[in-house]
């Protein structure tokens, strides 16, 4: 195993560019997620990493060597594709080794290593099948053994899930995480699903625009985003953004005035702060009377089994809540949204997090 | 008003009308499938069991005609003149087809241009094409023998030839044939997944084993209709070879088309030729059917 690492990368396909000057490190046997809306620039990384695409500039570094030029089978890397990528004439037995048959393991060799991938992935039983006799499921778990087949020094997955059914990718979710942990492999992994990122990853990248918004671990990037973009991006449903303006106590919010302490206070006017962003679960839906709940009313109500969505129209905007499972409001019924303000983050007007979140849930980042 | 209207609706399209419809709409398509398909290959296999006379039937001789096509050394050797040709030809076309488009899937400058023009020998007339070989192969002022004496050497003689005849008629067949191979195996090649390729050479295989281990076996379907359908349209190759040699010399490039063809018009002999023909269909006809269960088989696997 060894670390990767992205120097200056900058992708132009023709006119159009890709990826702005990449610069992302990804530590020893670390699982990194690359995080970001379709056309970001994700996928374009990995394919880069793998060499499948050449960067126009930058440099690509596995371990200690500089692999920008190397060929896709010079790189020492294995990789998951969206499609699974399967040989289709081959059998499941020979797609998992292929691999190190073409590396010249001896038949023997070869053969223990595919048995004892299949029993880790529990497709044993399936050896003998030719991939379009297999379900999404299966042909998914194949992929990977191909992939755990060697011992590379990176693995590269390529939104292995979203070819799954909703209740399949969960399990399979959980299944990867435990096979990266018990491989101790350095990951590249690429998907648009925040919940996959966060789940999953020991560090989460999140790009957007061809650029690198914020590099963190998880809980980091949901505490302390970036800016707004990652803010927004991570979470569902996502952070409430609403315009706030400075006063003499604190800030402007929906009409209230939101009170801060001195030192806060003191930051967002230095940066001057244009915006305020809330999480839905750190809102809480209250009589609309209550003291320092900003004033609205119920537009629509979602209940969700075990909790219940609640979005408020706002004087700014509207704004999701997350209220209990017995939350009784009807649409149109007025309601306060109460929060305590050392929960909130403030944007300035580029949309870069000026002032972050004071409680951390009693997390340590 | 309303229920008149209605009833006298249900009158025009009565059940009875409803159930001819559909025959009086096929008749004419029918008539003509008859006419040119059905009723000739039945008066073609009448034929085949009669002896005829300046022409005219004039007795009728069951299966004798067939039997005496296997002691009949002319038929014997345009048929082993017709399958050296079309195993030859088809083979090279196959091999120089799929050659050609495994170059033309990569993407260049100017590979548009370089598609089109390899597909134009496709679209000539095959007698054009005949013509035009004629004129290269001719040992008297053809462009081989003028390029030929330009460089010092003499004459060439291909026509007049047996062997250079018969790899000059493989050379046109070729040549005019390729592209047919080409465009075939260039869609299948285009129709090919992408990701078990980049998989493959992420695996670790080289572009020799990436060929050897997918590209051929993913394109092995396609590459079996290419070849069943050229090999059907080969053993039916008359035009060119009766522009270019009439069969000759001597028997060099008789195929099994221009000797059945010598039969019915120059010897008169129509139900003989007739025989012939009905067993060459057969034989066609059993070459399809093995390479469908072919595929079929390859299919399954």
């Amino acid at each position: 195993m060894s670390s990767v690492l992205y120097q200056k990368v900058v992708k132009n396909f023709g006119a159009l560019n890709v990826l702005r000057s990449l610069d992302l490190a990804v530590p020893d046997h670390k699982f990194l997620a690359l995080l970001g809306p379709s056309g970001c620039g994700k996928t374009t990384a990995l394919r880069i990493l793998a060499g499948l695409d050449m960067p126009t500039a930058g440099k690509v570094f596995i371990g200690e060597r500089d692999v920008t030029r190397l060929q896709p089978r010079d790189r020492d890397i294995a990789m998951v594709f969206q499609s699974y990528a399967l040989y289709p004439q081959m059998t499941v037995a020979e797609n998992i080794g292929y691999p190190l048959w073409i590396r010249g393991t001896p038949e023997a060799g070869r053969k223990a290593k595919i048995g004892e991938v299949a029993s880790v992935l529990e497709i044993g039983h399936l050896l003998d099948r030719r991939p379009r006799q297999l379900s999404g499921g299966q042909r998914q778990r194949v992929a990977l053994a191909r992939a755990i087949v060697r011992d590379p020094a990176a693995f590269l997955m390529d939104e292995p899930l979203s070819n799954l059914d909703a209740r399949l990718r969960l399990t399979m979710r959980g299944e990867i995480k435990r096979l990266c942990q018990r491989l101790s492999a350095t990951t590249i992994y690429v998907t648009h699903d925040q919940v996959e990122a966060l789940t999953m990853a020991d560090f989460v990248a999140v790009m957007h625009g061809g650029e690198l918004q914020q590099m963190a671990p998880p809980i980091e990037i949901y505490d302390r985003p970036a800016n707004r973009f990652v803010a927004t991006f991570v979470g569902n449903p996502p952070m409430n953004i609403l315009p706030a303006a400075l006063c003499e106590q604190g800030v402007i919010v929906a009409g209230k005035v939101v009170p801060l302490d001195a030192a806060r206070l003191a930051a967002c006017r230095a940066a001057s702060v244009a915006e305020i962003g809330l999480r839905p679960e750190d809102c809480s839906a209250a009589a609309v009377d209550t003291t320092d709940a900003l004033p609205g009313e119920i537009y629509v109500v979602e209940p969700m089994g075990n909790e219940t969505l609640v979005n408020v129209r706002l004087e700014g905007g509207n704004v999701s809540v997350r209220a209990g499972r017995d939350f009784r409001g009807v649409v149109g019924e007025s309601i306060g949204v109460a929060f305590d303000p050392a929960n909130a983050c403030f944007f300035n007007s580029d949309g870069l997090t000026a002032v972050h979140r004071v409680n951390n849930n009693g997390r340590v980042t | 008003m309303q229920t008149g209207t209605q009833a006298r609706k249900y009158r025009l399209q009565g059940a009875g009308l409803d159930l001819a419809l559909p025959y009086l709409m096929l008749a004419p398509g029918l008539t003509i499938v008859l006419g040119v398909l059905v009723y000739p290959l039945w008066d073609g296999l009448r034929a085949s069991t009669r002896a005829y006379r300046y022409g005219s039937p004039v007795s009728h001789v069951g299966f004798r005609n067939y039997v005496q096509l296997w002691s009949d050394a002319q038929f014997l050797n345009s048929l082993w003149v017709t399958v050296k040709f079309v195993a030859l030809a088809v083979s090279v076309e196959a091999v120089l087809g799929f050659a050609l488009a495994l170059f033309c899937l990569h993407e260049f400058r100017g590979i548009r241009l370089l598609r089109t023009v390899l597909i134009i020998p496709m679209v000539i007339t095959p007698v054009v094409v005949a013509i035009l070989f004629r004129l290269i192969y001719a040992s008297d002022a053809g462009m081989l023998t003028a390029l030929s004496e330009a460089m010092g050497g003499g004459g060439v003689q291909i026509l007049g030839n047996p062997l250079n005849a018969f790899i000059g008629l493989v050379v046109l067949d070729v040549w005019e044939w390729t592209p047919l191979m080409f465009l075939i195996l260039l869609a299948g090649l285009q129709s090919l997944p992408h990701e078990p390729f980049e998989a493959a050479r992420v695996d670790g295989a080289g572009s020799w084993r990436v060929f050897a281990d997918l590209t051929f076996p993913m394109m092995r379907p396609v590459l079996a209709v290419a070849i069943v359908l050229r090999t059907i349209d080969a053993f039916g190759t008359f035009d060119q070879v009766f522009v270019l040699t009439r069969g000759g010399p001597g028997e060099a490039t008789r195929l099994i088309s221009i000797y059945g063809y010598d039969t019915a018009f120059k010897f008169q002999q129509t139900g003989y030729a007739a025989a012939l023909f009905v067993t060459i269909g057969l034989v066609v006809l059993a070459l399809a059917f093995s390479a469908i269960r072919l595929l079929r088989r390859i299919d399954a696997s």
